[in-house]
């Protein structure tokens, strides 16, 4: 599974660096938070967000910086939240893609973008709920 | 004591980020970020390529459709300056040669937009960089169609702030009347004419060039290159200017190939 989401994060830094907006990596890193909260997923988001700001032209850095602090605080809300929840899931993706969309895109559809990418997060995590149930 | 060990792995990273972020804003990190560039170009042209052709909404008749009005808007263009050049030199002025500019031919490796297919793209990444000669503020075009300037260069990659991004705006004329105005991208694939005076007259399906913003080094772009056509005009009696809708010719989600204006002959 750690494979295939490592797979995913390289897909989606193409398809960031070449034909969309939608940030698909910053989606699969929150998963990943929420999946297997170790301390591994800060070196995936430091890694992965070096690559985003090489291809997208950003200060090398921010996009890391942002991953990581992000990362941190999704794990910090688990000691007082159950955060692997549908409504956990709505609004870490909503806030998270909105500040990420605000500090890094120049596009003028912010909300529609975080709105879409809160409804794909929650779609993924009822996907991978399923999945769960059906495999255990 | 988990909890401890997560916290200092937290500010390693974190530390490692803020160091990256400063050695990045003193420039000290544009080689390696240069080098990871260079090994990625090549990656990012072969998955575009391989995306941008499994698109399913190219639809190769509207394409051809699209190329043949796009030659026709450039005859229009080209038929207008020479009755103008034609007019110039019956009253005896120099005419400037608009030709007389150097283009270098790259090829578009990445075009983010919100839903590829469905919404136009605000950037294009070109493999054109530092070592082909771009330089930041430069026009790029598609035939004599104004597609954006160079916003950002590395070594070997480049990226264009399209028209019809946010962040885009530079001053234009009419064909007809040379109406002076300003053009405003709105993102989305949206452009807006702006600062038109009321008292000039605007029509419907006028062609709408580039003023010219070049300067000595051979940055920006060049007089009468076709930014768009007004597709609806916003005229208020109170308010200061007329506004217009335009269309640009361009369909910048299919474009693959353009041309920097990287100086003058």
């Amino acid at each position: 599974m750690k494979i295939i989401f490592v797979l995913l994060i390289t897909a989606s830094l193409f398809l960031e660096a070449t034909v969309t907006t939608i940030p698909l990596v910053f989606l699969l890193l929150l998963f990943l938070t929420l999946l297997y909260r170790s301390y591994w997923i800060f070196l995936i988001g430091f890694l992965s967000g070096i690559l985003l700001d090489v291809v997208l032209f950003r200060t090398l850095g921010m996009t890391s910086l942002f991953f990581v602090s992000f990362s941190f605080i999704v794990l910090m809300y688990q000691r007082k939240f159950e955060i692997s929840t549908l409504p956990f899931v709505f609004a870490a993706s909503f806030l998270g893609s909105f500040i990420y969309l605000l500090l890094f895109s120049a596009g003028n559809l912010i909300i529609f973008q975080a709105a879409f990418c809160a409804i794909v997060a929650m779609l993924v995590f009822k996907l991978i709920h399923r999945i769960d149930i059906v495999t255990s | 004591m988990q909890k401890r060990s997560f916290f200092y792995i937290f500010l390693l990273f974190l530390f490692l980020s803020i160091f990256l972020l400063v050695l990045s804003g003193l420039g000290l990190t544009s080689r390696i970020s240069s080098a990871v560039s260079t090994v990625f170009s090549p990656l990012q042209a072969i998955s575009y390529s391989v995306l941008s052709s499994t698109k399913f909404l190219n639809n190769s008749q509207v394409e051809k459709l699209t190329r043949q009005n796009q030659d026709f808007q450039q005859k229009l263009v080209d038929q207008q300056k020479l009755i103008a050049d034609n007019k110039a030199l019956r009253d005896q002025f120099q005419t400037q040669n608009p030709n007389n500019l150097s283009l270098l031919p790259a090829k578009v490796i990445g075009a983010a937009g919100f839903i590829p297919g469905v919404s136009s793209p605000e950037t294009f990444t070109l493999d054109q960089g530092k070592i082909n000669g771009v330089k930041v503020g430069e026009g790029v075009v598609y035939k004599d169609i104004a597609v954006g300037k160079i916003d950002q260069v590395s070594d070997s990659v480049s990226q264009v702030v399209l028209i019809t991004n946010s962040a885009s705006s530079f001053t234009v004329k009419t064909m007809n009347s040379s109406n002076l105005g300003v053009v405003k991208g709105q993102g989305g694939g949206t452009l807006i004419l702006d600062n038109v005076l009321l008292s000039e007259n605007l029509t419907t399906d006028e062609l709408i060039l580039t003023k010219g913003d070049m300067n000595v080094n051979g940055t920006g772009f060049p007089p009468d290159l076709v930014v768009g056509k007004i597709k609806s005009i916003n005229k208020n009696p109170s308010a200061l200017f007329q506004k217009a809708e335009l269309q640009s010719p361009l369909n910048f989600e299919t474009v693959s190939d353009v041309f920097i204006i990287t100086g003058f002959k």
